[in-house]
């Protein structure tokens, strides 16, 4: 479904991938490990257009990412970044701008929907009436996956969604995104993700 | 109208004032006074020239060198803007001009044909003093909407990155970032809109008090100019983000700057 093709990058004289290949298949859970200032988080963001790689290719379904295909990488990919940068709204307002995006718009979302989800990944209840620089990390992590959930797109890409949260939380949501029928590329340092048999591990 | 003529010598006379500002200065080691006697000499040379230079276009009055004119002081501001943004200055200067170019002549004509009624649009007493009180606003409104709408994507990178691939459209995801330029830009405005007179009395009432027109006069004049530089401010700050925009961004709508 998703494949990078000889990638290269280089920032400066530091280079983050020399013919890097990488293929994910529909409905795959890939975990990405890799030490820091590797470029898992590059990859993300290669894969949105954000970053540019000096050479190779990124394919999605067949289709290569370039300008024309661009909107079709972005619309069928929901992103939760590593620090869930949203601006510092209301969460509730922030849902509502969110899904009155044009490309959302057909998204129905109600608040109990967002209060069963709250509710699933043990979030308190007046989450929503709160300010997002109120919110902790973890908190902040949480909110980013239900956006993700909600909007529900076909590939995920989840940077460190999991660290910092206690074991209790950790388990309800590496099981909760497991279980989709998404594709799934996640980016953690923890090994609660590989401990099963369902992800397959991507290291360099 | 009975304007006091001012003499050079009496000019002059201020000087007098002056001199226990250079002793006090000296006395207490304040090293200003080379920095008083060039900026006092820079001005004094500038507005002669600019003095002789406007009483040869107000005497020709000539419609084609007025606007020649208008267009000089327009390409100067679009520099100026361009400028004190301090990156691609060449990309930004046509972008600028035209964010510039249209509100200002637009707001200007119809100020010249509908509010003061000229026969004669072009006539210079009022093409080149009211379009560079419109421009010298429009000036500083756009320093501030540029350089703040373009300064808050790159220091909240991933928050726009983020927001893109929450909205995938560029124009939602830059809206909050639109929107507290064209707010900073045109937030002075208000603020001297809802003060005037109050604090200071504005430099062109002065003016025009001083030339001898009534004050009931003069204020209406400047409740005309306010409105005019409100509107030329707000569009000119608005299409100066527009217009730039086309140059910032690359094709995946990453800021390039």
């Amino acid at each position: 479904m998703i494949q990078f093709k000889e990638i290269s990058l280089a920032f400066g004289d530091q280079v983050v991938f020399a013919d890097f290949n990488l293929n994910i298949a529909e409905g795959e859970k890939v975990l990405l490990r890799a030490a820091s200032g590797r470029g898992k988080s590059t990859l993300f963001k290669l894969l949105l257009g954000f970053q540019r790689s000096d050479q190779g290719e990124i394919l999605f379904k067949g289709r290569r990412l370039d300008r024309n295909n661009l909107f079709y990488f972005r619309r069928n990919i929901a992103y939760v970044s590593q620090d869930v940068d949203l601006r510092n709204l209301k969460v509730w307002d922030l849902i509502n701008e969110i899904f009155d995006y044009k490309y959302n718009r057909t998204i129905s979302i109600t608040k109990e929907k967002v209060m069963e989800l709250i509710d699933f990944f043990l979030l308190p209840a007046d989450l929503i009436t709160k300010e997002v620089g109120q919110l902790s990390g973890g908190e902040r992590q949480r909110l980013g996956l239900i956006i993700c959930i909600m909007l529900n797109r076909p590939v995920w890409l989840l940077d460190e969604i999991t660290t910092g949260l206690d074991q209790e939380s950790k388990k309800v949501l590496v099981n909760y995104v497991l279980k989709q029928h998404k594709t799934v590329l996640i980016i953690s340092h923890d090994q609660i993700w590989s401990k099963n048999n369902l992800v397959r591990v991507e290291e360099w | 109208m009975n304007v006091e003529e001012v003499s050079y010598l009496s000019i002059a006379s201020l000087l007098i004032l002056i001199i226990p500002v250079l002793v006090i200065n000296r006395k207490l080691r304040i090293g200003l006074n080379k920095e008083i006697f060039y900026a006092l000499a820079r001005m004094v040379i500038q507005l002669s020239l600019v003095g002789l230079f406007l009483q040869s276009i107000f005497r020709l009055n000539n419609p084609f060198l007025n606007l020649a004119y208008l267009l000089f002081m327009i390409m100067v501001a679009s520099f100026s803007a361009a400028r004190s943004c301090s990156f691609q200055l060449f990309k930004l200067f046509i972008p600028l001009f035209l964010a510039f170019i249209l509100p200002n002549v637009i707001v200007l004509l119809f100020f010249n044909a509908f509010v003061i009624s000229l026969d004669h649009l072009f006539n210079a007493r009022y093409m080149i003093t009211i379009g560079g009180m419109l421009l010298g606003n429009c000036l500083n409104g756009n320093i501030i909407s540029v350089n703040r709408f373009y300064q808050a994507i790159k220091q909240n990178k991933n928050e726009y990155y983020y927001s893109l691939s929450l909205s995938t459209n560029k124009t939602e995801a830059l809206r909050p970032y639109f929107k507290d330029a064209v707010l900073a830009s045109i937030n002075p405005t208000i603020a001297s809109i809802e003060t005037i007179g109050l604090v200071a009395l504005p430099g062109m009432m002065t003016g025009q008090i001083l030339g001898g027109v009534l004050p009931l006069t003069a204020i209406k004049y400047q409740i005309a100019i306010m409105i005019a530089i409100l509107i030329a401010r707000y569009f000119s700050a608005i299409l100066a983000i527009i217009f730039t925009s086309f140059q910032a961004f690359d094709e995946n709508d990453v800021l390039i700057f």
